[in-house]
């Protein structure tokens, strides 16, 4: 595989996974009063590419 | 002019029967209030009323073109929407212009007092808050008739008399049916009175008519001694009750007026440490036509 | 009609400020980027782990593009329904059981307008979340693999799309006549197995069964689906969607007594 294909292929999903963390961690900050501790979502949310964001809205958040 | 007219309004669930043969009529611009104890039946019939639950048998009339507007005893709010854009929405799906329903719904904020919370999200809001958000949307249109589930029940009392004070300036061109357990609010503020226990309506009419028929209400004399009120008790030609110290003499059954005793006192040389009109408070009426039935 | 614009209005809200419209598209995405890319990184997988024996030499044929894009449907089918079950379960058994619907239902409220505010929308983010989906599948597969033909790709989204909406439309209809979300869950799981499964075990012979819109829409990718079958199937198919948005309207002004007061 070369490298212009190795970028094509990863950009998106560096893309998609930048815009659900940022999402995801703005949202946290501003939650008053989330599923769970927000250090450990924090930490989730950061690690785990694209699973730890979807699973924080998914799970995590609440209606606030 | 009556605006609804309940006619024999029963709901059963099963064989129990949470509201049965409930009839009354509801004047125009009056307040009446609805009193009970918890599950004589007050949330269903108001349920009923709003049109959320249907009646198992029995008869709503209402005058043509009636608004009604509704506050449940603990109102939920979408808590992604703020205060604005829930009374907005609310306004325009009782049929407020679209143009006009922003203006309307930020005044009737303005009035329930969250003019500074206008913008913050429903979620965030406090029990005090929502109760207000409550009336908000429950008034929002203008509505004719306002049903109220314990409006202020869950309140403390400063919050308590702020929406009392609401009511009332509403109470000026508005039919309001609410329900209530703390008859103090109740006595301030009612044409009429229906007290409910489990399911029935057990007395109705108004403040007057009932305290007339359960109160008994009596002038107190107070004298320094037992003896002298027994002297002076023992002179007198009116119907009396004599109790250590204190004559109480009833004013109805052709008892006499508050003059006519004050004349008789006036030259009356016994120690007398005041008199008084005294009488039963709703509270005790309520209590004793409830353990009366 | 203009309610429903008001509550059109509301549901966006809604579904942009739980972030649904970012997570239901972004796990579509996921699943559409997977299957490419596992594919091609398999030999080179099974090759690493070891086990094989030395010097032996493995050939993997590659796979044809339309392939992956037919398994790229298949985690649809699978994973992305029980997504979207999950996340439209609650649409209207969950606003009665908190509550919230009371203060819409004590007005004058139109029902259907009610319920199709809630069935477009849904319908809306469902339909964007598979687009995307192939769209991801499709652009990994023709970085990795090869071409697929446009129109073929148009094509078979265009019928899956037909089964997506019935899908939504049965989870709508199950969350407005069911008491809660886990229970409309439960429902619309149930329709949906037995669907797939009466299908599979009588359903040779029904060429026209809406049950077979997914076939068809993969069968766009090799050939083309009989155009008679499809065209029965798509309007069988609309036909049952007509029939839950009218149920489900119903349903959800007969329920209305069942909001928490």
């Amino acid at each position: 595989m070369d490298q212009t294909t190795l970028v094509l292929a990863l950009l998106p999903i560096l893309i998609i996974q930048f815009a659900l963390m940022i999402f995801a961690l703005v949202d946290l900050i501003k939650n008053p009063n989330p599923n769970g501790p927000k250090w450990m979502w924090g930490i989730l949310i950061v690690v785990i590419n694209i699973i730890g964001p979807i699973l924080y809205f998914v799970v995590g958040r609440r209606n606030y | 002019m009556s605006i609804l007219e309940v006619e024999k309004l029963t709901k059963r669930y099963g064989q129990e029967s949470a509201v049965e043969d409930l009839s009354f009529v509801l004047e125009k611009e009056t307040a009446t209030a609805l009193i009970g104890p918890n599950g004589a039946g007050k949330t269903t019939s108001l349920s009923m009323l709003a049109d959320l639950l249907s009646p198992s048998s029995g008869k709503i009339t209402v005058a043509e073109g009636l608004t009604i507007g509704f506050l449940p005893q603990y109102p939920q709010f979408f808590p992604w929407l703020t205060a604005l854009e829930f009374t907005e929405m609310a306004a325009k799906l009782s049929g407020i212009e679209s143009k006009k329903a922003r203006l309307q719904a930020s005044r009737t904020l303005g009035f329930v007092g969250l003019e500074s919370a206008m913008n913050k999200k429903t979620g965030t809001f406090s029990g005090g808050m929502k109760q207000r958000l409550g009336l908000a949307q429950a008034i929002v249109h203008q509505p004719k008739l306002l049903l109220l589930d314990e409006p202020i029940s869950a309140l403390d009392p400063t919050g308590r008399r702020e929406i009392m004070d609401l009511l009332k300036a509403l109470q000026r061109d508005t039919t309001i049916l609410y329900s209530t357990h703390i008859l103090n609010d109740a006595e301030e503020m009612t044409d009429q009175l229906l007290f409910m226990k489990d399911g029935r309506l057990i007395e109705q009419g108004s403040l007057n008519n009932v305290k007339k028929r359960h109160a008994s209400p009596h002038i107190r004399i107070r004298f320094a001694n037992p003896n002298q009120a027994a002297e002076f008790a023992g002179r007198l030609t009116w119907e009396r009750e004599l109790k250590g110290a204190v004559v109480f003499l009833p004013v109805y059954k052709n008892g006499p007026s508050m003059q006519q005793v004050l004349e008789v006192l006036s030259s009356e040389k016994q120690d007398i440490l005041g008199v008084d009109y005294q009488t039963a408070s709703l509270e005790e009426i309520f209590l004793k036509v409830v353990a009366a039935k | 009609m203009k309610q429903f614009s008001i509550l059109m209005q509301k549901e966006w809200r809604e579904n942009i400020r739980n972030y649904k419209i970012y997570w239901v598209p972004a796990i579509f995405i996921l699943l559409g980027i997977t299957e490419p890319v596992v594919n091609f990184f398999l030999p080179q997988i099974l090759q690493s782990s070891g086990g094989l024996p030395e010097g032996a030499v493995f050939e993997f044929p590659t796979p044809p593009p339309e392939q992956i894009l037919a398994a790229v449907m298949e985690q649809f089918q699978t994973i992305g329904m029980a997504v979207l079950i999950l996340a439209y379960m609650g649409t209207v058994a969950g606003e009665r059981k908190s509550g919230t619907a009371t203060l819409l239902y004590v007005r004058p409220l139109s029902f259907p307008a009610y319920f199709l505010s809630k069935w477009v929308v849904a319908s809306a983010i469902s339909l964007v979340s598979v687009w995307v989906g192939f769209l991801a599948g499709y652009y990994y597969t023709l970085l990795f693999f090869d071409r697929v033909e446009g129109m073929e790709l148009f094509q078979m989204v265009g019928t899956y799309s037909i089964w997506v909406l019935l899908i939504v439309s049965i989870i709508v209809a199950a969350s407005a006549a069911m008491p809660n979300g886990g229970l409309a869950a439960a429902v619309a799981f149930a329709i949906y197995l037995i669907l797939q499964l009466t299908d599979g075990l009588f359903g040779a012979a029904w060429s026209i069964s809406p049950v077979k819109l997914p076939q068809y829409a993969a069968a766009w990718l090799a050939d083309s689906p009989d155009s008679g079958s499809l065209t029965g199937a798509i309007g069988i198919a609309a036909l049952i969607i007509l029939a839950l948005l009218v149920f489900g309207s119903w349903i959800s002004w007969k329920n209305k007594a069942k909001t928490k007061v």
